[in-house]
């Protein structure tokens, strides 16, 4: 059987730099291929040379056996390969139907009554609800998703390339995002997955290929290798142990104690302590309201019930300057919308929420302590740049992340509330980001940390505090918790002892 | 209830614009004597023959997340390049005098729109750019010379002042009834024809319409090419309304085509909009502008100034509704942790 889609020998540099080496892949139909790799590692560049947004310095890609020019996104669909990713790319003013046919080619004459039975019959397809009247922008992440699939399929998707999808989905989205992606694959389709959540990989994939530094290192049938593997092949060396759990460094004194705190129709009767040096982790599904607890207490969101002491005495805390001037610390699980200023250098992004402190008597920005900072933390995060003064959106996801946490840490805070601290980044970074998170608890910091990543939560989390749809179910030690008990909770199916 | 619910954002818009236009009447009619009349409409009918085709070029470029401030300019250049042609050439078909006027302003809105879509130069910047330099040609045409009105043939000073059909006292004379049939077929292909999908697509998610095989740059260049067209169209409305044409003609239509068009609900970040609204837009803007004029309580100084204010108000109830809708989709959604 011919590969559907085939790279030869691809490389791609992009002056100096080689983002992709001798790369060699075979795309069969019917089959879900999964491709991994530490961010960085050449995965965007790949699927933009397979879609036709870039072309390969050296060597071929082939359709069905014979060698193409993509040359754009145009001819790749043309050719019956088609992308969607992490963040989907749909028009938020247009509806539905106009969405799932933005790519038609053929036809003068919109024939609206028949391009809506047909979004329909796509829609039902792949087994969603949904009317297809809407407008873009308020349907949920998961519904935009299966509006990009059904345009994929509208242009008969021989090869449907999904990057990270399933990274802002809650579980049952998620689960049902693979069901659709399986059933594509059963119809025929060549399916890519690229995903950074490794059980997912092994629950779906066929095949499954890493990738790392530009390289291919191996493709292997999913039953011919495991979990640490595919690891140590993405890494390239053996990570320390990512998913253990460090010793609590965690002091007899409270530092923050909360009493049934509520927002009226969010969340309500949320009470909990956290001792200073303690890693408190925030467990839970997509819906259950742990950021709204977050932004109450960092000031963004009006409580309409319930206490807070902290250091000893009541809080009443109604702005985030108030928070940040009370020691409190709010690292948005949103880097693009509320973490970085991604257009400005990495020297200013770290400095910008204590600008004050670099104040020379004449009120000017002293740009030497300025940069000594931003070096300092450059090393003590390793955060991988040439110097501090590029555009933070231009590094990987993982270095973005830890310039917002070298952001936050620069304020000396007392509570460090992180949200989601490694959604979309890759392992070697996970590890260093919890290992940021207990050298900062270590040197008597305290830290809130909310996680849908539940390896995560285990790895962190002294004790960890269980939402569900606005309620609290439990608080559990850590030695008392696995990942199933975490679950069962999370999705009510053991209710609040 | 039921009924607001289940129409299309868009179709709300018009409706309010529609009531505001009309609330707009009222007030005038009870503060002023004599005002409603059919010449109050001739006259607003007339001046809005010219702007709305303004407004629909300088719509189909917001739509695409540009700008087009060059719109004046070129208005001014077409109407003068025009007079100056017929008053040489008397005998000329007025189909190929109308044909000229819309290569020229094409022509122009070309040089745009390769600039913008693809030596990749903000439109703000280039249409700042050709609005001085595209003036600075009309000066240096001219030649300090003007058109007037002797110089023209009869039939086309007649043109805009030809009665076609009234209603009631309303009488739609040909200039504005060309224009109104412009601003129709427009809309019509804006919401019919595949191509104009990409517009939107273009200015909704950059982004995503590349990915969705758009190219984008020639749907930007299109845009730009459009607005000169319309601005072409523009000109020759221009010429035969006024008749004589000196170097400032169209001065300031720039800023009066995009208050039109934002007042008419166009999304000034793209995307969203229509020319139908732009084309109330500009009804109502000339509807504030005749109406003050004539309205002894506003002073000639304040006239500006409220005009202004009344434009800033319906940006800001834009942006209300919308921040509004938004939030309304966010608790519907429901998905936030």
């Amino acid at each position: 059987m011919n590969p559907v889609l085939a790279l030869r020998a691809v490389s791609k540099n992009f002056g100096m730099t080689a983002a992709l080496t001798d790369m060699t892949l075979e795309l069969f139909p019917g089959e879900v291929h999964a491709i991994v790799g530490e961010n960085g590692a050449g995965k965007s560049t790949m699927i933009k040379i397979m879609t036709g947004i870039h072309q390969p310095s050296a060597g071929t890609v082939e359709v069905d056996g014979a060698p193409v020019v993509l040359s754009g996104s145009k001819a790749a669909r043309l050719r019956g390969v088609a992308a969607i990713y992490q963040e989907p790319m749909v028009f938020p003013d247009l509806d539905v139907t106009e969405n799932i046919f933005i790519s038609a080619t053929s036809g003068l004459l919109l024939n609206r009554p028949a391009m809506r039975r047909r979004a329909r019959e796509l829609i039902a397809r792949i087994g969603m609800t949904l009317d297809v009247d809407r407008i873009a922008s308020g349907l949920s992440l998961a519904e935009q998703q299966a509006v990009e699939i059904a345009r994929a399929l509208s242009q008969d998707v021989r090869v449907l390339i999904m990057d990270e999808p399933t990274a802002s989905l809650s579980a049952h989205e998620a689960s049902e995002l693979r069901r659709i992606a399986r059933a594509l694959a059963a119809d025929g389709v060549s399916v890519v997955y690229i995903s950074h959540r490794l059980e997912e990989v092994f629950e779906l994939a066929n095949r499954v290929s890493v990738i790392r530094d530009g390289k291919h290192i191996s493709t292997k049938g999913i039953a011919d290798t495991n979990p640490q593997t595919l690891i140590a092949e993405m890494v390239g060396r053996e990570v320390g142990n990512y998913f253990t759990k460090m010793p609590s460094t965690a002091t007899s004194e409270t530092l923050i104690s909360v009493q049934g705190l509520s927002v009226d129709g969010v969340f309500e009767n949320i009470s909990f302590d956290i001792k200073r040096g303690e890693v408190l982790a925030m467990a839970g599904l997509i819906g259950a309201r742990r950021t709204d607890v977050a932004l109450a207490l960092f000031g963004m969101l009006k409580t309409s019930a319930g206490q807070v002491t902290y250091k000893g005495q009541p809080l009443q805390i109604t702005s985030s300057r108030q928070a940040i001037d009370a020691g409190i610390a709010y690292v948005s699980e949103d880097r693009r919308k509320m973490g970085l200023a991604m257009a400005l250098p990495i020297r200013w992004n770290i400095t910008l929420a204590t600008l004050q402190k670099y104040l020379s008597p004449m009120g000017l920005i002293n740009t030497g302590a300025e940069v000594a900072t931003a070096w300092d933390y450059k090393k003590k995060l390793n955060i991988r740049t040439p110097n501090t003064d590029i555009a933070v959106g231009l590094l990987s996801g993982g270095n973005q992340q830890k310039v917002m946490l070298a952001k936050w840490l620069n304020m000396a805070p007392d509570l460090l509330i992180v949200d989601e601290p490694t959604r979309g980044i890759d392992v070697g970074a996970k590890a260093e980001v919890h290992a940021l998170i207990r050298a900062f608890t270590a040197a008597g910091g305290t830290a809130l940390v909310i996680s849908s990543d539940l390896p995560e939560v285990l790895a962190l989390g002294d004790r960890i505090l269980v939402m569900r749809e606005g309620r609290q179910m439990a608080i559990i030690n850590h030695e008392d918790a696995s990942q199933e008990s975490i679950m069962a909770l999370a999705t009510g199916q053991k209710d609040a002892a | 209830m039921g009924l607001i619910s289940r129409l299309s954002p868009a179709a709300l818009r018009i409706i309010a614009l529609l009531a505001v236009l009309a609330i707009v009447v009222i007030f005038f009619a009870v503060q002023i004597e004599g005002y409603l009349n059919g010449r109050l409409f001739n006259r607003i009918s007339s001046s809005v023959a010219i702007m709305a085709l303004i407004a629909t070029g300088q719509t189909l470029v917001i739509l695409t997340r540009n700008i087009d401030l060059s719109v004046g300019s070129m208005v001014g250049f077409a109407a003068f390049a025009t007079g100056s042609i017929i008053t040489n050439n008397p005998d000329l078909n007025p189909l190929l005098l109308v044909l000229y006027a819309a290569v020229v302003g094409t022509a122009f809105g070309m040089v745009n729109g390769a600039l913008v879509a693809y030596a990749r130069v903000p439109s703000i910047i280039v249409t700042l750019a050709t609005m001085a330099l595209y003036r600075s040609f009309l000066v240096e045409y001219s030649d300090a010379k003007s058109i007037t009105t002797s110089g023209l043939p009869a039939w086309l000073t007649d043109f805009p002042n030809m009665p076609v059909f009234s209603i009631g006292a309303m009488e739609f004379r040909a200039g504005f009834t060309a224009s109104l049939a412009v601003v129709i077929i427009v809309h019509l292909c804006l919401t019919r024809l595949r191509p104009a999908r990409a517009l939107f697509a273009v200015g909704s998610n950059p982004e995503a319409a590349e990915m969705a095989g758009i190219d984008a740059k020639r749907v930007v260049f299109a845009a730009f090419a459009l607005s000169g067209l319309m601005a072409g169209l523009a000109g020759f409305m221009f010429l035969a309304r006024f008749g004589t044409i000196t170097v400032v003609a169209g001065l300031g239509f720039e800023l009066k085509s995009v208050a039109s068009s934002v007042v008419g609900g166009v999304n000034i970040f793209g995307g969203s909009g229509s020319v139908i609204g732009a084309f109330l837009g500009a009804i109502l803007v000339d509807l504030l502008e005749t109406s003050l004029v004539r309205w002894a309580v506003v002073s000639e100084f304040w006239r500006e100034a409220v005009l202004g204010a009344l434009i800033l108000a319906a940006v800001a109830t834009d942006t209300i509704l919308s921040r509004r809708l938004t939030r309304l989709r966010a608790t519907k959604k429901g998905d936030a942790k």
